[in-house]
Formats: C-alpha cells, sequence, structure tokens
C-alpha cells in the first residue's frame, strides 16, 4: 500500500433493502384491484456496512451468493442509491457488471466502441486516441468492421472487455468476469490489470475463483449476510473463508 | 447545476443517442431520414383535404396555416409519446451501467426538435409557392423554437420518470393526445372558438407556441412576444421541477425496470 493515499471510496453505514413483491402489480388497476395481493416484502441485503478503500488497492469483495456482494458494487457505480448512509467516490469509475451492456447488435464493432466508451463517458477525441488500443487488445482484427451480431460470446465478451479496460479510469469495478475468453485472452487480461494496479488505479472485484484473488488482491472483504464478516489481508481471510464454507 | 456537468462531460453519449434516435427511427425502410420529410407533408395533405371539407373555414391559404399548426404539434406529439417509452426501452442499459440518466429524455427531445428543424422547410416551402413571400418577422423563428423546446422538455422530464413506476402512463399519454389535440388550435383558428371554451385554450402552453409561429409565417406580423416570455417563464419553472421530481425518481429506475 502506498503513503498517504487518500481514500478514493468510501462506503458509510450502508443499509440496503429491496422491495420483493410476490406478484407485482405495474399499472393502476392492478394495483387497485388486488392491492391486496401487493404484499411486498423488505429483504434487507446490506445491514450497516462501512469501507474505506484507498487509491491504488485491489480489493476482493468475497462470500456467498446472497452475501451482499453485487448490490454493494452496484451502489459503488451509483446504477441504485442506498437506503441509508452514504457513498462517496472520487474520480472516474468504469464498472464491469455486465459485459457487453449497451451494445447494439447492428452496428458494427467499431461503432459499438464509440457508443460503449461514451457511456462511460469518454469525448470522441479520447476515443480516438484509443480506438486502435482497443482494437489490437480485443484481437478481433478485421471482424472489427462486422457488426456486432454475428460474434461469437467469446469475440462479444473480448471486445466489451477491451472497452472497459482502457476507459483509463481511476476506479474499476468488475463483477464476476474473469472467465472471459480463452486462457490465453484470460492472461492478457491478468496481466492488464496488473498493469493498472502498478499505475495507481483502484480496483474491486466481485469474484468466487479464489485463485485470481490471492493473485490479484492486496486486501480482501468478506461479506455474510449483508454485514463485513472480516477483512483484511487477502491470503488470512481466503484461508478463513475456505476453512469455514467447506 | 449538476446537469450541466454531467451533460458535458458526456456530450459525446448524448450526440451518439441523437444520432442513434434519428438514424435508427427509419432504420431499414427503403426512403430512410428522408420520411422525416415526407411523414409529416403527407400528414398535412390529407388534414389539407378532409377538414375544408367538414369544417366551413373560411381561412385563406388553408395548407399554410395548417402546416404553422400540425409541425409544431407533431414535434410535441411524439417527444411525449416516446419520451414516455424511453426508460422502459432503454432498462437494460440503466440496470447495468451508470450514465446520467437524463440524457435519455433530452436525446428523444432533441432529435425530434431536429426532425422539427427539417420539417419547418416545409412550411417554408408552402409560404414560396403560395407567394406569400419571406418577412423580416420570420427572424423570430429561434425564440419560438427555444421557448417550445423547453416547454416539451421539462413535459418529458416528468412524463418519462414516472412511466416507470405508473406503465398506464403510457397509454393515457396517446389517449391524452388526442384530445389535446382537438384543446390545440391546429386544425382551426383560436378566434372561432365560442366564448366559453376560450379558458381550454388559454390554459394550453402550446396555444401560444403556435399562435406565434403562424404570426410570422402565416399572418406575416410579430408574434405576441410579451405572452410568449410568459410561457417561457412559466416553462422554465416546469423544466426545473420536471427535472427535480426526475432526479428523484431516477434513483429507483434500476430497482423498477
Amino acid at each position: 500500500m502506498q503513503e498517504n493515499s487518500k481514500d478514493t471510496i468510501i462506503v458509510e453505514d450502508v443499509y440496503k433493502t429491496f422491495n420483493v413483491y410476490m406478484d407485482k402489480a405495474n399499472t393502476i388497476k392492478e394495483k387497485l384491484m388486488f392491492f391486496k395481493r401487493n404484499k411486498k416484502e423488505k429483504r434487507q441485503v446490506l445491514k450497516g456496512i462501512n469501507l474505506q478503500i484507498k487509491q491504488g488497492e485491489a480489493v476482493a469483495l468475497i462470500g456467498v451468493n446472497g452475501s451482499g456482494k453485487s448490490t454493494l458494487l452496484k451502489l459503488m457505480t451509483k446504477i441504485i442509491y442506498p437506503n441509508k448512509g452514504k457513498i462517496i467516490t472520487n474520480g472516474k469509475l468504469t464498472s464491469l457488471l455486465e459485459l457487453g451492456a449497451g451494445f447494439h447488435p447492428d452496428f458494427s464493432g467499431r461503432e459499438n466502441i464509440y457508443f460503449n466508451a461514451s457511456i462511460f463517458g469518454l469525448t470522441k477525441k479520447e476515443i480516438d486516441e484509443r480506438l486502435d488500443n482497443i482494437i489490437e487488445f480485443s484481437e478481433l482484427g478485421s471482424y472489427i468492421d462486422n457488426p456486432v451480431r454475428t460474434y461469437s460470446s467469446g469475440m462479444y465478451m473480448r471486445l466489451a472487455f477491451s472497452v472497459a479496460i482502457n476507459v483509463n479510469a481511476d476506479i474499476l469495478l468488475i463483477d464476476e468476469i474473469l472467465s472471459v475468453g480463452d486462457q490465453h485472452f484470460q492472461e492478457k487480461c491478468f496481466n492488464k490489470m496488473k498493469e493498472l494496479k502498478e499505475q495507481g488505479k483502484t480496483m474491486v472485484f466481485v469474484t468466487h475463483s479464489m485463485e485470481s484473488v490471492k493473485n490479484l488482491c492486496d486486501r480482501a472483504v468478506w461479506l455474510y449476510e449483508g454485514k463485513i464478516r472480516m477483512d483484511g489481508n487477502t491470503e488470512e481471510v481466503v484461508n478463513e473463508y475456505i476453512k469455514v464454507t467447506t | 447545476m449538476k446537469i450541466f456537468k454531467n451533460l458535458y462531460d458526456y456530450r459525446e453519449l448524448l450526440k451518439t443517442s441523437v444520432k442513434k434516435e434519428i438514424r435508427g427511427k427509419y432504420k431499414n425502410s427503403f426512403l430512410g431520414v428522408l420520411w422525416s420529410f415526407l411523414n409529416p407533408l403527407l400528414q398535412i395533405l390529407v388534414y389539407a383535404i378532409v377538414f375544408p371539407l367538414i369544417l366551413k373555414n373560411n381561412e385563406k391559404n388553408y395548407v399554410i396555416f395548417l402546416c404553422c399548426g400540425l409541425i409544431p404539434w407533431t414535434f410535441f406529439s411524439t417527444a411525449m409519446t416516446r419520451a414516455a417509452f424511453t426508460m422502459i426501452e432503454n432498462g437494460n442499459i440503466i440496470k447495468k451501467v451508470y450514465f446520467p440518466r437524463e440524457i435519455l429524455p433530452i436525446s428523444i427531445v432533441t432529435s425530434e426538435a431536429i426532425n422539427f428543424l427539417i420539417s419547418t422547410l416545409i412550411i417554408i416551402a408552402f409560404v414560396l409557392v403560395y407567394g406569400v413571400g419571406i418577412t423580416r418577422f420570420m427572424l423570430y423563428y429561434p425564440i419560438i423554437f427555444i421557448v417550445q423546446y423547453i416547454l416539451i422538455l421539462g413535459i418529458s422530464f416528468i412524463v418519462s420518470s414516472i412511466t416507470v413506476y405508473v406503465r398506464d402512463l403510457q397509454h393515457l399519454i396517446s389517449v391524452a393526445l388526442q384530445l389535446l389535440f382537438y384543446a390545440t388550435p391546429i386544425v382551426y383558428n383560436a378566434n372561432t372558438i365560442p366564448e366559453n371554451f376560450k379558458w381550454v385554450l388559454n390554459l394550453n402552453p402550446m396555444t401560444y407556441v403556435i399562435n406565434a409561429y403562424r404570426d410570422i409565417f402565416y399572418n406575416q406580423v410579430a408574434p405576441d412576444v410579451k405572452a410568449l416570455l410568459i410561457v417561457a417563464l412559466v416553462m422554465i419553472v416546469i423544466c426545473v421541477i420536471g427535472y427535480i421530481i426526475f432526479n428523484k425518481l431516477q434513483k429507483g429506475f434500476a430497482e423498477e425496470l
């Protein structure tokens, strides 16, 4: 960890509750007619999370399914908002919650690079500068000018990942997508992420692959039933986690 | 003020989505973007044939009269209808990526505004064909256009965010628009309306906009600037309120969609 680095992500006493409808009424008619059936169940997903992530840290969020990892990540990207508490992020943020969100199937790979990168808040000039890097990283070659709908799922993911990783954001939030592409491309992504880490980018991963956690992260946060159960050195947390869950 | 910084930071997204809206609308059709020209033209022809038959109106150059009402109205009504759908249409992206959500209604309104600017050529074409001539009053056009843009944007903020929570609004809007069509002096002259119904027209902001367009293109006089300014002020207030509502509601979009 670097000396006197400031916090880039601050999570302060965050609570998040989802309303789970048994049978969701979307229209007024349904709301009026079946208002008894309109029972909603509150499900508290996060119960008082406190977390400070410093610049240049690579943090893994681990935990069993339903422990609130993805919710926490979504809160950090501002896709959803907490019911209580506060989340502050400093710096440009990119998230990879799902690869290729917002790809338009009829447009070519090249056009989609522009569209996807602009969703991440890049200007035309910035995209122009990065275009060659993105295409090269994706290894799509001449396919880049074909419509995205003709791509195989591997090509699709490669393109999406290449865009996201070349955005040059200060904070990278990644949800369970380290399983991109073939062995060769995975390694390449891995190396790229290590490189970004050395450049002082902050990264937060959600993953179940303990192997990649140990390889890439210097800190792990174990979430259990919406609370932080353990937070610290990757090795210790992962070992404890494996011991408890198996 | 955050909205302006957001829009500036995400200007490329705004630009590409406006482009996508315009291009996507007529994608796969043989005549392509030409339709944004043909569509209103054909509509005007239909109305110009039908309405003189059923309404005994004494408007001379009825086609120009009609253009000035119908083209701004089309801008209004298509923007409304599409704004109501935009969040649901883009639900997939909203749930997965963060970007300023206000980009969506703004790009709908802007793309429709561009369509409107293109359609204005039709008005000018008819003005020339009928030999009415171009006058300096047409210089008021940008002012009226801006007032109309703010008006439509403000309502779009409200409509687009509320439909996420109350889906009925989509259907209500199309009915409301039909009703509003007749409550706006589009096919008839506002002065021919019985005195006790005048208040309906006076409450309708589109009345002032259409009257202003009619003043500069059809009557060839200066528009009622005072009325227009009042509409503009009211609309700026509505736009701000609309944005505040939008901003409140957008926090729940990803969960509701």
